[in-house]
């Protein structure tokens, strides 16, 4: 047995339905991080950007749109911001930006992804060095000690951390260094 | 305590473990630093899959509406009450609860809403159908002949004022939510790609 709906049901669905997608429609244009966006930007890009700077429509973000800020002009202007040398060769490589980077995980959250660097783009401001070459072996991780070259950029490192910086401590810099300031944080 | 008391103490007891159990699960396949559980392949194919499974709920008020005089469907109705269930279980390890844009939020919320009022609509339903048996005993006993014992059933049926209201409000709620659920899936694939 059927109960029919009220009469009027139907035609105010529709109206309410229409309402609402128009309104979204409508407030979504004007702030589209609050509507779509699933985090927040990092600090790299907060404030800098409109959605459609990096998002093409239906495609993601896109290789191209990043490479429109992040030129070769521009590694080649700020000689002091690294890594250029590992970044040239994915240039060469033609590897996608996304295959290494992310976004939308908050303000002060890493953009490189965990397993290829867990140290973020921190380590090379702090030890001066230009790619994951600079202290890896291959930039990978092999035993122990991940492939660590016996070097001046690793041992000036180690030494720096007088003990803290020893294997098995020295993956997640923001453990210790939180904020992304040079000095330690914790026990000061 | 009534048996009345008792099962909706039963329901609701399950309702809290099963979207906590959704909850926990999502949290722990979110460990990864890299992205939450909603932004890999699985993640996207589970909020497929409960979609998918909470659109199936609409082929039993579909066939009321449009077969209004075919006998009630038992086994349709058991999809529905599944299958509103199971997909938005799906959907709730599919988001997490990982709020941030508004439009995913509202559709959670919503959806939330569809399937408690889902839940109090099954109550009512099993109420009324219990009322209604005993009334098609009562009119039997008396000796009305099949149609006659039909056509006041019926008429009770149209009278029933406690369905006819959540009607009202189950069915907007469920247009709502599916609107905003697509809404959400466009946004998706515009901003993240198909």
């Amino acid at each position: 047995m059927a109960l029919p709906p009220p009469s009027s049901l139907y035609p105010t669905l529709f109206a309410a339905t229409l309402v609402l997608v128009v309104g979204l429609g409508w407030a979504s244009a004007r702030d589209p991080e609050s509507f779509w966006a699933p985090g927040d930007l990092s600090i790299h890009h907060a404030g800098r950007m409109a959605c459609t700077q990096c998002h093409e429509p239906f495609r993601g973000a896109t290789t191209a749109n990043c490479l429109a800020c992040h030129a070769e002009t521009t590694f080649a202007s700020q000689p002091d911001k690294p890594p250029q040398a590992f970044h040239r060769q994915a240039a060469r490589d033609r590897t996608r930006c996304l295959t290494c980077h992310t976004e939308h995980r908050g303000a002060t959250a890493k953009i490189t992804t965990e397993p290829l660097n867990p140290h973020g783009e921190f380590i090379f401001r702090v030890t001066g060095t230009q790619s994951c070459q600079d202290c890896h072996v291959g930039g990978k991780r092999q035993g122990p000690k991940y492939g660590l070259l016996d070097n001046d950029a690793v041992r000036g490192l180690v030494a720096k951390g007088k003990g803290a910086h020893g294997p098995g401590r020295f993956a997640d810099c923001f453990r210790c260094h939180a904020g992304g300031r040079v000095g330690s944080e914790r026990g000061s | 305590m009534s048996a009345v008391e008792r099962r909706a103490l039963l329901v609701m007891a399950l309702v809290v473990l099963a979207i906590a159990g959704a909850l926990t699960a999502e949290w722990w396949l979110s460990r990864s630093p890299d992205r939450p559980f909603g932004h890999t392949q699985t993640g996207h194919v589970l909020g497929w899959g409960g979609l998918g499974l909470t659109l199936l709920v609409l082929a039993y008020p579909f066939r009321k509406r449009h077969q209004p005089g075919q006998r009630w469907s038992k086994s349709l109705f058991h999809v529905h009450i599944v299958g509103g269930l199971a997909g938005p279980l799906l959907i709730l390890l599919h988001a997490g609860a990982h709020l941030h844009a508004l439009i995913p939020d509202l559709a959670l919320l919503t959806m939330g809403l569809v399937v408690l009022s889902g839940i109090v609509g099954q109550a009512l339903h099993a109420l009324a159908l219990r009322s209604m048996n005993e009334q098609r005993r009562l009119l039997i006993h008396q000796g009305l002949p099949e149609p006659e014992v039909e056509a006041r059933l019926q008429a009770l049926a149209k009278q029933e004022e406690t369905f006819r209201l959540w009607q009202v409000i189950h069915g907007p709620l469920t247009v709502t939510f599916v609107a905003l659920a697509l809404l959400h899936i466009g946004g998706a694939l515009y901003y993240g790609g198909v």
